[in-house]
């Protein structure tokens, strides 16, 4: 258990977390100039995540959303910065433990990743929005299912889902092609379980 | 070099504050019509921070600020209005479509909830200077750790987007689609991410090696290149908005004895 949260805060990391906050703010201006209908801004958190653990994961999906709310004016990412938060500590842990070493492994960890996004921002989206996610398929989704008179929490729910999962298939689909491409002497900095050898 | 923040130094007396004044304004503006919970609350402070941002000269880049979150209030309008769960009572129907009176209610305090947190939020945002913020705050005693980290996202950004378009100019010149149908848009993305991610990373190693040889790790008191004291209009104003607080908690604590 204690390895899995082991976390260094030398030099290395703290340089990584402002690199991952940009990428996700790239992610966020890739995904809006192609005209993606998702959102692709969580590819540094999970980069981060993947490389600096379960903490690191977290304080750089959480940094991410407070520097550009307090920034760039759009508090409403403000608001999500406990969703992100979560799906750094919730990708930092699968990645821990075994679960970005191979495509299919991947693929189970995006589940976790997306499905942790779901439970958090639901409750949020309730709270500020009366529901609505502000993405165009998970608001016609939501609109149906209030047509069809099912509860706002269900309706919600089925919102995030239809918007969260896929977004975060993708997005860890991506960043495992990226940490599949990194050099070695650079993962080396972050990896927790090499012990150093002496010669004599 | 193009900057992320949306802060200018156009001399009015907002920028004049000291950051910690204005987050105390941030403070007082949301919680307020919250504490009191009703649309009058809201409208209240909506007016007061229009104000603050006329007196300021910030109301015209306000303004983008506040399309930006339209659309959004205007589809909650648009869902709640036409199929909330309490809508009873039909209000006005435009064809075909009904809008109720409760949906609307319901919709009109979230809307007034998102534009008075936008406008408080432009306020401290056009106003305060990032870097100047980060290092009251590390004069507070916030670690300088993460005084780093916030600083220097705002250097890397502009320096990731000067990548950006370079990889977006070489791999059109190659042919690559950018346009097209969705799946053409998302088979896009990969190429013109990767190489900017990866260049991103690689580049965080030679930036703290740099790092630690200027003594980043290094233990010891630091000292601060601008430090702003705090003026006796801050303090006025920073009293006046924990009154405002203090009053709002008060009535809400009344109304629940009551």
């Amino acid at each position: 258990m204690k390895k899995i949260f082991k976390t260094q805060l030398n030099a290395a990391v703290i340089v990584l977390i402002p690199a991952c906050i940009g990428i996700n703010y790239l992610g966020k201006l890739f995904a809006s100039f192609l005209k993606l209908p998702l959102w692709l801004d969580s590819i540094g958190t999970c980069i981060g995540a993947a490389l600096g653990g379960p903490i690191i994961g977290a304080i750089c999906g959480a940094a991410n959303n407070l520097i550009y709310g307090f920034t760039t004016g759009d508090n409403i990412t403000l608001i999500y910065a406990l969703t992100s938060l979560f799906i750094g500590l919730v990708v930092g842990i699968m990645a821990r433990i075994g679960f970005m070493k191979t495509f299919p492994k991947a693929l189970l960890t995006a589940c976790a990743g997306g499905l942790a996004a779901v439970v958090v921002s639901t409750p949020l989206n309730i709270l500020f929005w009366g529901g609505t996610t502000g993405n165009v398929w998970g608001d016609a989704v939501f609109a149906a299912t209030q047509a069809a008179k099912l509860p706002l929490a269900l309706g919600s729910l089925l919102d995030e889902i239809v918007v969260d999962v896929p977004d975060k298939l993708i997005t860890l689909i991506i960043v495992f092609l990226i940490l599949k491409g990194l050099p070695k002497k650079l993962t080396t900095l972050y990896d927790t379980e090499e012990t150093i050898e002496s010669l004599d | 070099m193009k900057t992320i923040s949306l802060y200018t130094n156009n001399g009015s007396w907002l920028t004049q504050l000291h950051p910690f004044t204005k987050l105390w304004y941030l403070a007082a503006a949301i919680c307020i019509p919250l504490l009191t919970g009703s649309v009058w609350g809201f409208a209240v402070m909506i007016i007061i921070s229009f104000v603050l941002l006329k007196s300021g000269r910030l109301i015209k880049k306000a303004l983008p600020l506040i399309a930006f979150s339209f659309t959004i209030i205007l589809t909650i309008f648009l869902i709640h209005g036409l199929v909330n769960q309490q809508n009873k009572n039909v209000l006005f129907a435009i064809g075909f479509l009904r809008f109720y009176k409760e949906g609307l209610l319901y919709a009109a305090h979230i809307g007034l909830n998102i534009l008075n947190m936008l406008l408080s939020f432009a306020i401290v945002v056009l106003s305060t200077r990032p870097s100047e913020l980060v290092d009251e705050l590390e004069r507070k005693g916030f670690s300088p750790r993460f005084g780093y980290i916030i600083n220097s996202v705002f250097q890397i950004i502009p320096q990731m987007m000067g990548t950006m378009h370079t990889i977006t100019d070489a791999q059109r010149s190659r042919g690559m689609e950018t346009e097209g149908s969705l799946l053409v848009r998302i088979k896009a993305f990969l190429p013109l991410i990767s190489p900017v991610v990866m260049s991103a990373l690689t580049a965080t190693r030679e930036r703290a090696i740099a790092l630690e040889v200027r003594g980043f790790g290094a233990k010891g008191l630091k000292t601060w290149m601008h430090p702003h004291q705090k003026t006796k209009a801050d303090r006025i104003f920073s009293w006046l908005c924990i009154a405002g607080l203090i009053l709002a908690l008060a009535g809400r604590i009344y109304l629940w004895l009551s």
